[in-house]
């Protein structure tokens, strides 16, 4: 066994683990280690390293180098994915793994039905009894026969965990599990890992709610750029603690910090009350002629939701909006006609027509431009994909390529391109930067900024801190859909808007 | 790498070459008239069908009612010329407003209630034949009045058959629609990624709609040429071209999952088909035979087109 003294409370061991993908470090001799029946929770920023610590944990990706001992077992570097299973580590993901069109016992059991004896046919009404077994353990409001289909989203966590605890796991991992769940969903999902701790499972917790983390934790470990920053134990953690560390010396740098100057001009939308049951409540705010209004808040805050409703891409329930002084209800067409462009939080799923040229996707808003009678000047839009390629430095700047094939910048490049040759008043921009180079970064910052400096205005949703710092001339921060905290007129840090994010109050800072 | 593809419709007519050689060595009755005409009005009556079901195909669809639409088509223009006595041109006009009406109906199922297209259509293709059954009272009636009407296949213009010039025009027409007009645009737009499409302003209902409308019509158009042609109309006088359209669409370079297409590409499907079909004839390929050709030529230009069979860099650098 381990040579460590207190080797046998351990249940997993990683030491000077580390990993690269194509020369870029993600995990830098990081030491992890889960006691027995303790709840830990992992934390860090976006692009800290967690996912990929997860991620060779279940073996779905390799380690370059680090040696890593569960239950006692020394894992080898080929470490699989169902080798992990055997050894008994579950993992319940962001997105649900389960199958749509079959019962709640199909799924907890699929690929390991009950069998009848002597044959291959599936014992169903044992396996139904089965299922009604452990639900009733863990006294789950679910049926063995419903359908997947027909539940909600915490049920299918459910019938997650269930699938996991069938098949003897000691080690539950939860990917953000709270992130799409109301707040009686938390406290019964809380309830049920304190359940999971008191017949001695594990649970590892990788979350960006500091309340649900510091509630929940045994031990608390934390991730910065690939890097092991500390573990916390019971007794030193603190949601300011772990901001502190989760941000670190980054705050000293001049690129984090950043003079907010709320611009006075014209009023160019006008928010009151705005509310979308079930995903932001009551929301108001003015929106300035030239200002970038940065929106801040957790995954799940709503903001996203926010610039949907906002843009005309999702309807909304109550509250007004006025555009240029005038009563307005948004539409896509109507925001398109009127100056009114958005970059979607999904390049891939919601940004690109991937199978179509560069020139394509720029001309597709641009059609009323392009071909106000319907036929297509073809000229013209060339004339304007050439332009957008040009403007945003697009490679290769061919523009028969068809985007699909362009790297993650460049399609990013192209997404903001479409606009960028239309005439802006306002501009929604959402998550503009996740997974993109640095080079390409700083190209679409600079954009952003000359947008602004035209007197174009921009809502800004971004989850990078950084980012949502060095270009906001103003941040709200949302949580859990409402209102939480505006910045003016101060010198902000992402320190600062990720304790609003996580429900810190305080007074006004200096 | 760098080097511009050559366009599916170029690589195309280089293997419709050596195919037309092949058949021309191997049987020598395929260069004479009278079979190319054949040829021709079977490359006619899929080319028709073809530009219009392109429609559905690229905005990640299918119309599988087309044939059933067809020979309905040829049994309403015969009722209303020559039972209801309502004049040839006015007739083909109501056919088609009809044919176009049904396409609008198969849209708005597959729009609006978001059922699968394929599961749609199939059931329009059962009902449709179902309708031309009880219409024509499961006979084959002989359309022998007016002329005109006749006259409009069997005729010819500068020595070639009628259809030729319809089918040259509706291919025309459509190419220009989806390359040259914003539909056209947002059609690609719809079948590449409906969502992004949809925040770029484009609406996929109404593409949708628009789109079976258009096939509806097309084989509608189809099925009066054929009538006039054979001058016998019949329920199932059109079943299974579905699939012969369909593979046109396939060979032509129209992607099995949207977003890419081409009535050109379908053209020369079309004909392709043809010449496969007529050289089976030809050669005396039992008919119980040709099924399993057509079906293994689909799929070969289903891996064509996905890439396989011929490694990318050869095809490239013989541009």
């Amino acid at each position: 066994m381990s040579s460590n003294g207190n080797g046998a409370d351990l249940l997993l061991e990683c030491r000077s683990i580390t990993k690269s993908y194509s020369g870029h470090v993600v995990l830098d001799g990081v030491d992890f280690s889960i006691r027995r029946g303790e709840v830990h929770a992992l934390v860090g920023e976006n692009g800290a390293g967690k996912s990929t610590l997860i991620k060779i944990i279940t073996g779905a990706t390799g380690r370059d180098s680090g040696e890593m001992v569960y239950d006692g077992t020394v894992v080898p570097m080929d470490h699989q994915r169902r080798d992990a299973e055997a050894l008994g580590i579950a993992v319940i993901f962001q997105e649900l793994s389960l199958i749509p069109g079959m019962t709640v016992a199909q799924n907890i059991f699929l690929g390991k039905e009950p069998l009848r004896p002597l044959t291959r046919l599936i014992d169903v009404r044992r396996m139904n009894s089965q299922a009604q077994e452990l639900i009733d353990r863990y006294e789950f409001p679910l049926k063995p026969t419903d359908i997947i289909d027909d539940i909600s989203i915490a049920q299918r966590q459910l019938v997650e965990i269930l699938k996991a605890l069938s098949g003897k796991a000691s080690l539950m991992i939860m990917d953000e599990p709270t992130s799409s769940l109301t707040k009686t969903e938390v406290e019964m999902l809380f309830k049920i890992i304190a359940l999971l701790k008191s017949e001695g499972i594990s649970v590892l917790y990788i979350s960006h709610r500091m309340e649900e983390v510091y509630a929940l934790s045994d031990r608390v470990t934390v991730l910065r750029d690939g890097r092991l920053v500390k573990v916390l134990d019971k007794g030193e953690i603190s949601p300011e603690e772990i901001i502190r560390l989760m941000i670190g010396h980054k705050l000293e740098e001049k690129a984090v910090q950043h003079e907010l100057s709320p611009k006075g001009g014209a009023v160019v939308l006008e928010v009151r009350g705005l509310t979308s049951l079930g995903k932001f409540e009551d929301l108001s705010f003015d929106l300035h002629e030239g200002e970038v209004l940065g929106i801040g808040g957790l995954v799940g805050s709503g903001r996203t939701e926010l610039v949907r409703a906002l843009y005309g891409a999702d309807p909304y329930d109550a509250g007004t909006i006025r555009f240029l002084g005038t009563e307005w209800i948004p539409s896509v067409k109507k925001s398109i006609e009127n100056g009114i462009g958005f970059i979607p939080e999904e390049r891939r799923l919601q940004g690109i027509l991937a199978t179509q040229s560069i020139t394509r996707n720029i001309g597709i808003p641009n059609l009323d431009r392009i071909a106000p009678r319907g036929i297509v000047n073809v000229k013209e839009e060339d004339r304007r994909a050439a332009r957008g390629i040009e403007m945003l430095n697009v490679k290769p700047p061919r523009p028969e390529q068809l985007v699909g094939n362009l790297s993650g910048g460049n399609q990013q490049k192209v997404v903001l391109a479409k606009w960028l040759v239309r005439d802006l008043k306002l501009i929604f921009i959402d998550e503009p930067t996740v997974g993109i180079d640095i080079g390409a970064k700083e190209e679409i910052y600079e954009h952003i900024r000359a947008l602004s400096a035209r007197g174009v205005s921009v809502i800004l949703v971004s989850s990078d801190l950084p980012e949502l710092t060095r270009l906001s001339d103003r941040v709200i921060v949302l949580r859990r859909g409402r209102f939480f905290r505006e910045f003016r007129e101060c010198v902000l840090t992402g320190e600062k808007i990720l304790r609003a994010a996580s429900g810190i109050r305080e007074g006004d800072d200096e | 790498m760098n080097k511009k593809p050559i366009a599916t419709e170029l690589r195309l007519a280089i293997v419709l070459v050596p195919l037309m050689a092949a058949l021309t060595i191997l049987s020598p009755r395929f260069l004479t008239l009278d079979n190319l005409t054949n040829v021709i009005w079977s490359v006619c009556f899929i080319g028709i069908l073809s530009s219009g079901a392109i429609y559905p195909r690229i905005t990640g669809g299918i119309d599988l009612s087309l044939g059933s639409m067809a020979a309905l088509s040829g049994i309403v223009v015969d009722l209303f010329m020559n039972r209801m006595g309502i004049a040839w041109i006015p007739a083909i006009l109501m056919t088609v407003v009809i044919g176009a009406l049904v396409g609008l109906f198969n849209g708005f199922i597959v729009a609006k209630i978001k059922i699968p297209a394929f599961v749609v259509t199939m059931a329009a293709k059962t009902y449709l034949y179902g309708i031309a059954l009880v219409v024509s009272q499961g006979a084959m009636l002989a359309i022998l009045e007016p002329k005109p009407f006749i006259l409009i296949s069997t005729g010819r213009f500068l020595g070639l058959p009628n259809p030729i010039y319809i089918m040259v025009a509706l291919v025309i027409a459509s190419q220009f629609l989806l390359r040259r007009t914003a539909f056209g645009r947002q059609v690609m737009a719809v079948g590449s990624n409906e969502v992004a499409a949809r925040l770029s302003g484009v609406d996929p209902d109404r593409v949708r709609l628009i789109s079976y409308t258009i096939s509806g019509g097309t084989s509608a158009v189809g099925g009066v040429i054929l009538a006039s042609l054979t001058q016998q109309v019949f329920a199932a006088a059109a079943s299974g071209i579905e699939l012969d359209v369909m593979t046109a669409l396939v060979i032509g370079g129209t992607s099995a999952v949207g977003g890419r297409g081409s009535v050109v590409g379908a053209l020369i499907g079309a004909i392709m088909v043809a010449f496969i079909i007529n050289g089976l004839n030809l050669l005396n390929v039992p008919n119980l035979y040709q099924p399993i050709a057509i079906g293994t030529v689909i799929i070969l230009a289903l891996l064509l087109n996905e890439g396989y069979l011929v490694p990318k860099r050869r095809t490239l650098s013989r541009a």
